[in-house]
């Protein structure tokens, strides 16, 4: 291996973008090239640079805009359908009676883990103990559930601790710890897990990123829609506290 | 299948929408005007949205509505950079880290925008969006090597706009 080969895969080896097998022979050259490491460390700090810009949040009154025409076209919609309906009814004579489009879902915790995640952000209801100190939000749940789950606050790397709020999950309440990356919301679900995997399991869900695992008797459900990178970091900082 | 409501799939991804659309525009006014316009589109196809990425599908809205204002008002001359920053600054800080953090990313901020639009576009969904080679392949309709080498030059550039002295700051052992 030789640097020309590692300046042709810089990017994607700074990415994750690269297979295991074009990876680990630059892996291990870097071990051995000071300069090499240079130019991966100076890509790595390029993208924290660029991370560190923040969002520009879409403006209050755009938000109310689309959200009022949004509702406008479903009504039209959902009216037309009736009336389609009906007019079949009436042709038909009746005899026929409207048979409601199922509202049933077979929502799987992933499912109910983006719904939680968007209804707290929508409905603007974070937090039920808002705190960045975790000596505060942990006795704050033991009130609550009927178990204790592990609280710890992360802003010394970066992930401040925002606050805490009981959710439902599967039918039964969660602990859901907040935590903010800039303009970015975390979401945290945690309940008592019988069995399952140590291993994280990475999803994608209506564009937000899920990452789940066990841990000591936990299910962690993390949601958020803050990049892929920094998820994973967050995740692994919360697994090694 | 219940109905989906446009609300709970498509309107959380409207920031992101919206911080996209601002980093093609690079003004206020018009990633507005085009987040409007795309939103129009996508309450109209969001009965045809079948995957799970109403982001990427979002994007693709966006992305396309801006391309056609963009290629109608071709010639038009370029638009002016917006000058107004003002960035909610960590309020954790002393004031005097927070000035030289607010003026850190207002550096950033305008390196990016000096970029051709092509560079700044893969690096912006590459670093804030998060999104792979793959999705933003799919979404800017190049081949996925093209996505590579576009970052790469895009970096080399950005990174020889900020060398001194911001970069470089990290030395590894």
């Amino acid at each position: 291996m030789i640097c020309d080969e590692v300046t042709r895969d810089l990017d994607a080896f700074v990415d994750r973008e690269l297979a295991a097998d074009a990876a680990a022979p630059i892996r291990e050259h870097l071990s051995a090239c000071a300069s090499c490491r240079q130019r991966v460390a100076d890509r790595e700090a390029l993208g924290r640079l660029v991370r560190s810009v923040p969002y520009y949040d879409a403006p209050e009154r755009l938000r109310a805009r689309v959200s009022g025409q949004a509702r406008r076209t479903t009504s039209a919609r959902r009216l037309m359908a009736w009336a389609a309906a009906a007019a079949v009814v009436v042709s038909i004579g009746g005899g026929i009676s409207l048979v409601r489009s199922g509202t049933v879902r077979a929502d799987t915790p992933v499912d109910e883990v983006v719904n939680g995640h968007v209804r707290s952000l929508m409905a603007d209801h974070l937090f039920d103990v808002r705190s960045t100190d975790q000596h505060t939000v942990k006795p704050w749940f033991l009130g609550q559930l009927d178990f204790s789950p592990p609280v710890v606050d992360l802003a010394s790397v970066g992930f401040p601790l925002a606050g805490g709020r009981l959710d439902y999950v599967a039918g039964r309440p969660v602990a859901a710890l907040v935590y903010q990356r800039q303009k970015h919301t975390i979401n945290v679900f945690v309940w008592p897990a019988s069995g399952g995997t140590p291993a994280v399991q990475e999803r994608a869900v209506r564009g937000f990123h899920v990452r789940h695992w066990i841990r000591n008797g936990m299910a962690y459900w993390a949601v958020s829609d803050l990049n892929d990178m920094e998820l994973t970091e967050f995740v692994r900082a919360l697994q090694t506290t | 299948m219940p109905p989906r409501r446009f609300e709970e799939i498509v309107l959380p991804h409207l920031s992101a929408a919206f911080n996209y659309a601002r980093w093609l525009t690079r003004n206020d006014a018009d990633a507005e005007d085009v987040v409007q316009d795309a939103c129009v589109r996508a309450v109209r196809f969001f009965p045809s949205l079948r995957d799970d990425d109403a982001r990427g599908w979002l994007f693709a809205i966006v992305r396309n509505t801006w391309y056609s204002r963009v290629s109608r008002r071709a010639g038009a001359a370029e638009l002016p950079l917006d000058s107004t920053i003002d960035d909610p600054a960590d309020s954790a800080l002393d004031p005097e880290a927070r000035l030289l953090q607010q003026l850190a990313v207002a550096r950033v901020r305008e390196a990016l925008e000096q970029l051709p639009v092509d560079f700044r576009e893969v690096l912006v969904l590459r670093e804030i969006e998060g999104m792979s080679y793959k999705e933003i392949a799919a979404l800017v309709r190049v081949p996925i090597g093209t996505v590579m080498s576009r970052l790469a030059r895009a970096r080399d550039r950005l990174s020889a706009v900020l060398k001194p002295p911001s970069l470089s700051m990290e030395r590894v052992p």
